[in-house]
């Protein structure tokens, strides 16, 4: 690929060309063409506000472990390790401010208190976003890498840390859950 | 094994049905990315080379799984050791020059510590510091407005590029982002840290008329703010908003004016005749802090209406020491209230307590949401000049 003009490379060669040379261009190309998955694999998870500050997270975390990178391994696999490791940490962020929040309410006075739980939604109907936002964690995150990234199960089980097994059982309960969460707001149910 | 080869193995009704679940799943909009947002990005990993040039000769201390395929970092490449070196050779000429200096750590000056964590844009980023995300423009005005507030001027284009990086933040309508209370936060920060530090011309100048206008609009017809639909006010946002709306009409913005006069009439209504100020009209309870920064708001910003300096004052007088527990934002209140009502004792009395906790690295009840960027902040504003 020596040869070959830059924006033609693919992510692994841009990824080598960073890991070599700190690369910028090639860097700059990585953020052009993997934010936009990566900002809707976080809004995805309830987040509304900052989602843009966690893709930017994501990518300094890959610039900071860019020599963990090997090219036998497929990019996509390496940034959304990072991307969940980030949704992780910031997730237990959140419970920190919860608890945060929680000890205000017993306060007369919030003068700068947590914001609401985002993930809680506006009122109204459950709809097919909010069913898939009210997954458990475990099962939504098979459904955001196989479904919307469309990464091969096996990869989706390296992601995860999971065997591929747990990946196919996790999908079936996660598209049987939305379908009953769905059929129960259409009134299918009882 | 994909997706469909999976399905395939499913009985047919099943597949059928879940077919047509995953193809709404994916028909569900997206979300596009904002323009600046790779500039964003780039310009955090500019920063990030800037203040951790040897980052890539780490060995991470956590790192995710590496998974198939990843392997240690090898020799840190030749363009790092330059890198290194360059570091390495400014660290001796540092010392060498500054032999004869006390050491000074610059987590002992708030204002350094702050201007050393400005990212390359121009703002901070409170994720980076222990902070929530959403309030980038609130924790941006608040470091802009410490480093403006160093009596030197040796932040000077630290200020200026902090005043660009809120107008680039600012979105269409004059907010600064957010729901709820992290917009009117933001919104009310940001907006004093323009009225106060924007050139006269420019981007800067221009985002200040439009946060204004937004600011006014967003007014009640009672005459306060607050970030719950429907409501008269808070007298938290309320007292903010009057001090970000002062300072434009202070310098000029005239459209300022009129939502000023309402704001104060609010404020000066929601004062106790017993003491303290009520959160909501009417409400009971009593803080320290609110009554601090009200009392601090009516006496700077009221100047020419009668009566406020004065009930500015009575606030003052029945506010009661602290409980000694850190909370940098009431103790920031507290000292720009003493100040203001001339109580110079009092006011020196709560800032040695917040350089005592700073120095004691003791947490602080609001560090969730500013993390240090927060602390630091106010402390540097409470500082004496």
């Amino acid at each position: 690929m020596e040869g070959a003009p830059i924006e033609q490379m693919d992510d692994a060669d841009l990824m080598l060309r960073v890991c070599d040379q700190d690369d910028e261009a090639a860097f700059a190309l990585l953020v052009s063409r993997h934010q936009r998955s990566l900002l809707n694999f976080f809004a995805r998870s309830g987040v509304q506000y900052d989602s843009e500050d966690l893709v930017q997270q994501t990518f300094l975390r890959l610039y900071r472990y860019r020599q963990r990178y090997q090219a036998t391994a497929k990019f996509t696999t390496f940034l959304f390790l990072l991307a969940r490791q980030v949704w992780i940490d910031e997730l237990r962020r959140r419970q920190r401010r919860q608890r945060l929040a929680e000890s205000l309410a017993a306060e007369p006075y919030e003068e700068f208190a947590a914001p609401a739980d985002s993930s809680a939604g506006v009122a109204g109907d459950l709809d097919l976003a909010r069913a898939l936002a009210a997954l458990p964690e475990g099962l939504r995150q098979v459904v955001e890498l196989a479904v919307y990234q469309g990464l091969p199960y096996a990869e989706v089980a390296a992601i995860l840390g999971i065997p591929v097994g747990t990946v196919k059982s996790r999908m079936f309960n996660a598209l049987a859950k939305l379908r009953a969460l769905l059929g129960e707001e259409r009134g299918d149910k009882p | 094994m994909n997706l469909y080869a999976h399905l395939s193995e499913l009985p047919d009704a099943e597949a059928t049905a879940f077919r047509t679940l995953v193809a709404h799943l994916r028909s569900l909009p997206q979300r596009e990315p904002s323009p600046l947002l790779t500039a964003r990005i780039l310009a955090a990993v500019a920063a990030e080379r800037t203040h951790h040039p040897t980052l890539s000769a780490q060995r991470p201390t956590r790192t995710p799984n590496p998974g198939p395929g990843t392997q240690d970092p090898g020799t840190p490449p030749p363009r790092l050791w330059r890198w290194v070196a360059a570091a390495a050779g400014l660290l001796v000429a540092v010392t060498l020059f500054n032999r004869q200096a006390a050491p000074v750590s610059i987590d002992d000056d708030p204002v350094a510590w702050l201007a050393a964590r400005q990212e390359a844009d121009g703002s901070w980023l409170p994720a980076r510091h222990g902070g929530d995300p959403a309030y980038r423009p609130a924790l941006t005005a608040l470091a802009a407005l410490a480093l403006a507030h160093d009596p030197s001027a040796r932040f000077h284009d630290g200020v200026r590029r902090a005043c660009d990086a809120l107008a680039a933040l600012q979105t269409p309508d004059g907010a600064f982002g957010g729901e709820g209370r992290v917009r009117a936060y933001n919104q009310v920060l940001a907006t004093c840290a323009l009225a106060a530090l924007a050139p006269q011309d420019g981007p800067a100048a221009a985002a200040l008329e439009r946060a204004v206008a937004y600011s006014s609009a967003g007014q009640s017809p009672e005459g306060g703010w607050d970030y719950e639909p429907d409501s008269a006010g808070n007298a938290a946002v309320t007292a903010w908003q009057v001090r970000a709306l002062s300072a434009a009409a202070a310098r000029g913005v005239a459209q300022a004016n009129v939502p000023l006069r309402k704001g104060l009439r609010w404020l000066r209504s929601a004062a106790r005749d017993e003491g303290g100020v009520s959160y909501h009209p009417g409400a009971p309870g009593r803080s320290e802090g609110l009554a601090a920064l009200a009392a601090h708001t009516l006496m700077t910003s009221g100047k020419p209406f009668d009566g406020l300096p004065a009930l500015g004052r009575r606030l003052v007088a029945g506010l009661r020491a602290a409980d000694g527990g850190a909370d940098c934002y009431r103790d920031y209140a507290m000292v720009m209230a003493f100040e203001s009502a001339g109580e110079i004792a009092r006011a020196e009395a709560v800032r040695q307590d917040m350089r005592r906790r700073l120095q004691a690295n003791a947490p602080d009840p609001w560090e969730p949401i500013g993390g240090a960027l927060y602390t630091r902040a106010f402390t540097a504003l409470a500082a004496r000049q």
